[in-house]
Formats: structure tokens, C-alpha cells, sequence
């Protein structure tokens, strides 16, 4: 069995249901997220468009957090997941350095590192992860790789615009996007100014975990 | 279609490994560097030796001892380091740094007593070893640097390159401070040496970096955005000062003091470049955190 997820970013509608989702069923504190969505504005009036992203841990196949971490307390479940045993992990942020999505961060309250694990509880009882069941669209899909016949299997088949992020790292990430563009994936792609928008302050955390 | 922003967006972490890492980085130089570059002077001179048998153990003790501090430090939990060694998982570059230099730390407090009991033969036994621990010492961070693979500007051969050449720079300064301290005891043979130890590195550094700042942009987009930081952006300050002062001014001093024989000229060489040593490697570290990895 390998697990994996695939968000069809043309049914995304940027609602945040998946984030929340993901916020409740984990305990996340605050200024921390296992799975947010980010939006991009691409364009100029009256040729705009909005990309709306969701962003979660990719559960590479060759993770460089699993590889770096000192302690082991970033390792592989059999069935792919790339998960965290927050007792052995000693807060060295090797982890937070070497992943090339941005994907985890330190619990401030436990200090410890984290990230989305694709519900591996929810998965362990036969339930499908927090963000799939909110999400309105069933924009998120998530199944087993190996098995043909499991609706991401069907989806990644039948698609031919299959993307990851920076494919050329060779991480194998086993989080893929359809109806993706480089705008939307590559963080690069687009300026993220500092202040506040239509929506939000878009900043950088000056400080990280909890000393 | 024209250009794309980011209007929505949780606040990401910035700066993750901050001062106390470039600290490390800076001592770890020092540490392994005075036991390099002192190791050639008791080869090579070994009937004039005895400065270096005894300011080998007690720098490299000093500045290993700050790197162990501030890397415990910087962990979010300080407690369970001990788990590195229980719990190993030696694909970390992180995990063989920590066997490593705890190695060189033994090798180091073997040459300490070989110092205070005057036995010169359990230091002349722990050469080999303490020459391959303090090499493996110098590298193991551009090893961590290499693996974390978002940040495309470290890449680890240029980086183990820079380390070794850090640690010649800082060890070689360090000695030559230590010299002007006890008014010059160094013979001046050895003085000369040392600046010209201290003077390559500086240059071949220099070369390095504006090596980096010339080809490394053209390698990835994400590498062109971090020079482009580092030269011009938040943490340019602290790379030309640390350029400036790490490699130029002592190049220029220790020049001048090994042709004219100025001691004092070597002693304010090596003080700017112990300093801007620490403002480079903080740079270095900092400027690729600055960019959003996703």
C-alpha cells in the first residue's frame, strides 16, 4: 500500500473548509498549520484570475526530513506516510531546514516537530483524512497508488496534467495537483509583498517554536 | 496575463537557524582550525613545538565547548539531547556531526593532559586520529547544509571547501592572536607562515564567494534570488562587512606584516578576520531563509 493525495486545484474554491478541518481534528495551535490554502492573484484588471492553493506535506518517497532527522523521530509508516514520533524529537529544526515545501513546523506547545500526516489515526481506523471529508467539492482525493482500481489511481490515469512540486529536487512527492500552472506551485512564481490585503496580513513569523 | 501575488496566506517562518547556528559554525572553525593548522607546526617544527602543544587543547577545548553550548542551546528541546546518541540515525549528516565532535572532544582532553603531564608521546599517538576527527569536525556542516535540499544555494562540495578554508583562516588568525597576547613568542619563521596560511584562506575565500555571487545565480531561480539578497538585500550589511573585514582587511594587514615584519599589523589582521568571519558565515546561513519555499 502506498498512500497518496491529489488535489484537482479546478474544483478548489478557496473556502478553507480543509484547513479548519485539519486545525480541529489535530489540536494545531495557533500561528501553526498542517494544511492551509494560499491564494495567488495573477493579472491585471479586467484579466485576473485567483489560484487558490492547498498546501499540506508532499509524504515523499525520498523525504530529506526523514533522511536529515538525527533522531529518527521523522520515519516512514509501511503504508508511505511520512510521520513524526513527537517524544523522540529533540527540537533541532533540521527538519523545518530541509524540507523543501515548507511543510513543517514546531508545536509551540509541545516544541516538538510537526506536520500533516494524512490523518494516520483517522487512516488506522479505516476513516479518510479530516480535509477530505470537509472539503465541498471533493477537490481532495486520496487513496492507495498501488491499487488500480482506488479513485486516485482512476484520476492520475485519466489526467494528463499531473503535477508536483519541484519535481526536480527528486524528492518523489506522492501529493500531486491536477489542473495545476506553475503560478500555483511554484512559490517563486509569484511576489509575496509584506502588509496587509483585501484579506489578511501576508508576513513572515519572526519567531519559531518556543524559546 | 501579467505578474502574480500573494493575497492570501498564513504568516511562514523566516529565519530558523539564526545567530546561535552561525555561532557554531564560527567556534567549530576556530576549534578544529587551531588544531589543523597547529598540527603542521608540530610537524614541522617540532623542536619549537611547545606553543602549539599547549594552545592546540586549550583553544580547541574553549571554542568546541561553545559550539556544544549553543547547539544545545538552539535545541527546542535541550534536554533530550542524548537521544542523538541513543537513537542515531546516521543518513543525518546532524547525527554523525554529534559522534564526530564528541570524537574530537576526546582527542582534544587527551591533548590537554598530554599538555599538563608533559607527555608528549600521548600526543604525538592521537595525531592521526585527532587530524581525522578534526577534518570530519570542519566538513560535517556543509554535509548538514547539502541535505537541506530546499535551500539550492548550498551545495556541499563548495561548502566543505569553505568550511576547511574557514578553518584555516580562523586558526591561523587564532594563533597569531594569541602570539601578540604574550608579546610575541612565536619564532618569526612560524609568524610568517601562519600569515601566509592566514592570507590564502582570506584570498581563496574571497574567490569563493565571488565565485558564488557570479555563478551561483545562474544555476536556479532560488539561488539567483539569494544572491540577489545577499548583495543587495536584508542581509547584505552583514555580507560585505563580514567580506570586508573577514577576508580583505586581514589579507591587506597580514601582507603588510609578513613583508615589514609588524606584529601589530598580524594582530589587527587577525581580529578583523576572527569578526567578519562570524558576519559572513551568519549571511551565508540566513540569506536563503529569507525566500518562501512554498
Amino acid at each position: 500500500m502506498k498512500l497518496g493525495f491529489l488535489v484537482d486545484l479546478s474544483r478548489c474554491i478557496g473556502c478553507m473548509a480543509c484547513a479548519v478541518a485539519c486545525k480541529a481534528e489535530n489540536d494545531v495551535p495557533l500561528h501553526s498549520w498542517r494544511l492551509r490554502v494560499k491564494y495567488i492573484d495573477q493579472g491585471e484588471f479586467p484579466d485576473v484570475k485567483r489560484h487558490f492553493v492547498p498546501l499540506r506535506c508532499n509524504h515523499c518517497e525520498n523525504a530529506p526530513c526523514e533522511r536529515i532527522c538525527p533522531v529518527s523521530a521523522l520515519h516512514y509508516l509501511p503504508n508511505g506516510i511520512v510521520n513524526v514520533d513527537h517524544d523522540r524529537c529533540i527540537g533541532c529544526a533540521s527538519c523545518m531546514m530541509a524540507c523543501p515545501y515548507n511543510a513543517i513546523y514546531l508545536d509551540p506547545v509541545t516544541n516538538s516537530a510537526d506536520k500533516c500526516t494524512y490523518c494516520a489515526h483517522r487512516i488506522e481506523v479505516g476513516m479518510m483524512p479530516a480535509c477530505v471529508v470537509a472539503c465541498p467539492t471533493h477537490a481532495n482525493i486520496f487513496g492507495d497508488l498501488d491499487d488500480p482500481e482506488s479513485e486516485i489511481s482512476k484520476y492520475l490515469k485519466s489526467h494528463r496534467d499531473v503535477m508536483v512540486r519541484k519535481p526536480e529536487l527528486g524528492t518523489k512527492p506522492k501529493h500531486y495537483y491536477v489542473r495545476g500552472s506553475t503560478v500555483a506551485l511554484d512559490p517563486l512564481a509569484s511576489e509575496r509583498p509584506e502588509g496587509f490585503t483585501l484579506f489578511t496580513e501576508v508576513k513572515f513569523l519572526d519567531h519559531i517554536g518556543g524559546h | 496575463m501579467l505578474g502574480a501575488e500573494v493575497t492570501f496566506d498564513v504568516a511562514i517562518p523566516k529565519i530558523i537557524w539564526g545567530w546561535l547556528v552561525s555561532t557554531n559554525m564560527w567556534a567549530k572553525s576556530i576549534a578544529t582550525g587551531t588544531f589543523l593548522v597547529g598540527l603542521y607546526f608540530v610537524l614541522k617544527y617540532p623542536e619549537k613545538d611547545n606553543f602549539f602543544r599547549k594552545w592546540i587543547p586549550i583553544l580547541g577545548l574553549i571554542f568546541i565547548g561553545i559550539t556544544l553550548l549553543v547547539t544545545i542551546l538552539d535545541l527546542h528541546h535541550m534536554l533530550r539531547f542524548w537521544k542523538i546518541f541513543v537513537h542515531a540515525h546516521f543518513t543525518s549528516a546532524v547525527t554523525l556531526g554529534a559522534w564526530i565532535v564528541s570524537g574530537f572532544v576526546i582527542i582534544l582532553l587527551i591533548s590537554f593532559w598530554s599538555w599538563a603531564s608533559g607527555n608528549r608521546k600521548l600526543f604525538n599517538r592521537i595525531m592521526i586520529p585527532g587530524f581525522i576527527l578534526a577534518f570530519f569536525s570542519t566538513i560535517y556542516t556543509a554535509g548538514i547544509m547539502g541535505q537541506a535540499t530546499g535551500r539550492e544555494i548550498w551545495i556541499f562540495p563548495t561548502e566543505m571547501v569553505s568550511m576547511l578554508l574557514s578553518a584555516t583562516l580562523a586558526g591561523s588568525a587564532a594563533f597569531l592572536f594569541i602570539d601578540r597576547l604574550y608579546r610575541y613568542v612565536l619564532d618569526d619563521q612560524i609568524r610568517r607562515e601562519l600569515g601566509y596560511i592566514l592570507f590564502s584562506s582570506a584570498g581563496l575565500m574571497s574567490a569563493l564567494y565571488i565565485g558564488e555571487l557570479y555563478f551561483a545565480r545562474m544555476h536556479t531561480e532560488f539561488s539567483y534570488k539569494v544572491v540577489k539578497i545577499l548583495a543587495f538585500g536584508d542581509v547584505a550589511p552583514f555580507f560585505w562587512l563580514g567580506f570586508v573585514f573577514g577576508l580583505i582587511i586581514p589579507m591587506i594587514l597580514v601582507g603588510i606584516a609578513v613583508e615589514k615584519r609588524k606584529g601589530s599589523y598580524a594582530f589587527l589582521g587577525s581580529l578583523s578576520a576572527l569578526i567578519g568571519l562570524w558576519l559572513i558565515k551568519h549571511a551565508w546561513l540566513t540569506a536563503p531563509q529569507h525566500l518562501p519555499l512554498s
